[in-house]
C-alpha cells in the first residue's frame, strides 16, 4: 500500500468547552472507500474542516503525501488534490451548470489568471468540463443557471464542482441528504465507478446507514471528537462499544445488516 | 451568437455616433458627451469590482485623484506629454490602489466598504493639506494639453475640444473593449464565482484574497485613467476628486444602468451627466431631483435600466415563453 495518502496526529478541536475533536491519530490509505459515521455532534463535520482547512487547526498535526498541510490555506490544500462537498448545497447559485464545473477546471489548469483571453476559447478545458458534467449526469442541463435546478440535481452538481478539482483525497458531507431513491442509487453508483477508475479516493460522512454498509470499505465512528471504532463494516458491527452508542437510535439499520 | 453579432453592431453604431459629434454638434455638447465618456470609464473599471466581483467601494474617489494629480505633477516635474502623463496617472493610482487593497481585501462587506472610505478620505485629507505638493484646497491649477507627439515626427494638437474630444474616445473605446474581454474571460469567470460564492471559490482552487486585490488595482487604474483624462480636459485637479461623493458617483451609475451588464454603467453615466445638466439649469439642489429618479429606477427598474429593457426586449421576442 505504500504511505497512507493523509494522516493527523494527536488533532483537536474545541469549541467553547465542548471537544468536537481529541487527539485523532487517522490515516487514509489511498484507493480505500471510507466512511465517517457517528452520532449528532460527534465531530464528523469538524473533523472534514479540519482537514480541508475550513477550521483552523488549534492543536495537532495534518500530513498529506509527506508534506505538512496543517497551516496551508484552503486553496492551496485544493491544488494538491484535496476537496470536498458541502452538506448544505453551496455551488455558484447565478452561473450555469457548466460554470460550475469550469471554475475549478479552469483554476486546476492554472488558467483562471487570464484576463483578456475570451472564455470560448478555451475548448479543451470546456470538453473537461463536459466530462465530468457526463459523470454526474447534468450534461442536458450545462446552460441552466444553478438556481433553476432540482435539489437532487443540485446535489449533483455540489458533487461535480468537487470533481473538477481533479481531487486526489475527496470528502464528501452528506452527498445524498434529501435525495430521492433513484437520484440516490444514480449518485452512489457514479462515486462507486469513480473510485473505481482510482484517480480519487472517497472519503463520505453520511447519517444514511444503507449508503454506508453499501458502498465503504473502511468505516470510522466517532464519538464526542474521538475514534470509538475503525475497521472494516463487519468489524464496526460486530463492535460493542458502537452498539451501546447507536442503542435506540440508528441500532435497527445496524442489526438489519448483520443480519444479512 | 446572434445575440454576439447584435451587440457588436450595437457598439459599432455607438462608435460612429460618437465620432460624429465632434461634426454635428456645437461646444457644450461635446463638453458633455466627453464628461460622459470619462465618467464612463470611471464607472466601467468599477463595475469590474462591484458587479462582477461583488465588492462594494466608497474609497474609488482617491484613485481617480490620483490620477489626475499624478499627470498634473508629471507634468509639472518631468514632461508635459499628455500620452506619458496618462501613464504617470494610471501608475499612481495603480500603485494607490495595491497599498489601499492590500488593506481592505483582507475584508468583506460592509468592513471592506468602510474600510475603502477611511482610505479615501484620507487620501482627500492629504490633497487637501498637503499644500507644497498638490496646491491645496486651490487644487492644482495650470495643467496644460501640450500636443502628442508619436514617434518623433507626427504632432497632434489637443488643445483644442473638438481635438481633444478623439483623445478621450480613444482611451474610452480602448477601457470599454478591455472591460468587455476581462468580463468574457477566464478571469472574468473566476470573478462572478467569487461574488457568488467567495467560501466555494477557494475551495474550487482559486486565492480568493488575490483575485479581489487584482480586480480591485484594475479598477482603481480605470479611475485613474479617468481622472487624468479629466485634468487634461479642466486643465486642473482638484481634491473633491477624491471625496467620498465622488467616489459614490460610479455605484449610483451602475446602480442607474444596471449592475449585470457592461452596457449598464455606461447608460448610467449618460443619464447621470444629463440629468445633472438639466435639473441645474432649474435648481441649485440638483442632488435632490436626482434622488427622486433614482427612487424610482431602483424600485421600479430592478436590474437598472439596461437590466430592464433586455428583459423586456428577450420578451418581446421570445413570445412562447409568455
Amino acid at each position: 500500500m505504500g504511505e497512507p495518502l493523509l494522516t493527523t496526529q494527536k488533532l483537536s478541536n474545541h469549541f467553547g468547552k465542548v471537544c468536537t475533536a481529541l487527539d485523532l491519530d487517522l490515516s487514509f490509505e489511498r484507493g480505500v472507500l471510507t466512511s465517517i459515521i457517528g452520532p449528532n455532534g460527534a465531530g464528523k463535520s469538524t473533523l472534514i474542516n479540519l482537514l480541508t482547512g475550513h477550521l483552523p487547526v488549534q492543536a495537532g498535526k495534518i500530513r498529506f503525501q509527506g508534506r505538512d498541510i496543517t497551516r496551508l490555506p484552503i486553496h492551496k490544500r485544493v491544488r494538491m488534490g484535496i476537496c470536498r462537498s458541502f452538506q448544505i448545497v453551496n455551488v455558484f447559485p447565478e452561473l450555469t451548470v457548466a460554470q460550475n464545473v469550469m471554475i475549478p477546471v479552469l483554476a486546476r489548469a492554472g488558467r483562471s489568471w487570464r484576463p483578456i483571453r475570451s472564455l470560448s476559447r478555451e475548448t479543451a478545458l470546456m470538453q473537461e468540463t463536459e466530462a465530468i458534467l457526463e459523470k454526474v449526469a447534468l450534461l442536458p442541463e450545462r446552460d441552466t443557471p444553478a438556481t433553476a435546478l432540482s435539489h437532487g440535481d443540485l446535489r449533483l452538481l455540489e458533487v461535480g464542482v468537487a470533481l473538477a478539482a481533479a481531487p486526489t483525497l475527496l470528502f464528501l458531507d452528506e452527498p445524498t441528504a434529501g435525495m430521492n431513491p433513484v437520484e440516490r442509487v444514480r449518485l452512489l453508483d457514479n462515486i462507486r465507478q469513480i473510485a473505481r477508475e482510482g484517480r480519487t479516493t472517497f472519503v463520505v460522512v453520511e447519517h444514511d446507514m444503507d449508503v454506508v454498509f453499501s458502498l465503504s470499505e473502511r468505516i470510522i465512528v466517532l464519538h464526542r471528537g474521538e475514534i470509538l471504532c475503525d475497521g472494516t463494516p463487519g468489524q464496526v458491527r460486530a463492535d460493542a462499544k458502537v452498539r451501546e452508542v447507536y442503542l435506540g437510535d440508528d441500532v435497527s439499520d445496524l442489526f438489519r445488516y448483520r443480519e444479512e | 451568437m446572434k445575440a454576439q453579432t447584435r451587440n457588436a453592431v450595437a457598439a459599432a453604431v455607438v462608435l460612429l455616433a460618437l465620432c460624429a459629434v465632434p461634426f454635428l454638434s456645437g461646444k457644450f455638447a461635446i463638453y458633455l458627451t466627453m464628461r460622459i465618456m470619462l465618467l464612463g470609464i470611471f464607472a466601467v473599471g468599477y463595475n469590474l469590482l462591484l458587479g462582477q466581483t461583488g465588492l462594494l467601494s466608497f474609497g474609488h474617489g482617491a484613485f481617480y485623484a490620483a490620477g489626475a494629480y499624478g499627470l498634473g505633477l508629471f507634468g509639472v516635474h518631468v514632461s508635459t506629454h499628455p500620452l506619458l502623463g496618462v501613464a504617470a496617472g494610471v501608475a499612481a493610482a495603480v500603485l494607490l490602489a495595491l497599498l489601499v487593497g492590500t488593506l481592505c481585501v483582507r475584508h468583506t462587506e460592509i468592513y471592506f466598504a468602510m474600510l475603502t472610505l477611511a482610505c479615501g478620505m484620507m487620501a482627500f485629507s492629504f490633497f487637501w493639506n498637503a499644500r507644497e505638493i498638490t496646491g491645496g484646497d486651490d487644487g492644482l491649477i495650470g495643467i496644460v494639453r501640450a500636443p502628442v507627439s508619436l514617434f518623433g515626427g507626427i504632432r497632434m494638437p489637443i488643445g483644442k475640444d473638438e481635438q481633444f474630444y478623439f483623445f478621450v474616445l480613444f482611451f474610452f473605446a480602448l477601457s470599454v473593449w478591455v472591460a468587455h474581454r476581462i468580463r468574457h474571460s477566464p478571469f472574468g469567470l473566476a470573478l462572478a464565482g467569487i461574488r457568488e460564492n467567495a467560501r466555494r471559490s477557494e475551495f474550487a482552487g482559486v486565492p480568493v484574497r488575490r483575485y479581489r486585490l487584482a480586480v480591485f488595482v484594475l479598477s482603481g487604474a480605470f479611475a485613474g485613467l479617468a481622472g487624468s483624462l479629466e485634468a487634461l480636459l479642466e486643465s486642473n485637479a482638484r481634491p473633491f476628486m477624491a471625496h467620498w461623493t465622488h467616489s459614490a458617483e460610479p455605484i449610483l451609475v451602475s446602480l442607474l444602468g444596471g449592475l449585470s451588464s457592461l452596457a449598464g454603467p455606461l447608460v448610467g453615466s449618460a443619464i447621470f451627466v444629463a440629468m445633472r445638466e438639466i435639473i441645474q439649469r432649474f435648481t441649485e439642489n440638483w442632488m435632490l431631483g436626482f434622488g427622486v429618479v433614482l427612487l424610482v429606477i431602483i424600485m421600479g427598474f430592478r436590474g437598472g435600466v439596461v437590466g430592464t429593457l433586455s428583459a423586456l426586449f428577450r420578451k418581446a421576442t421570445a413570445p412562447g415563453e409568455g
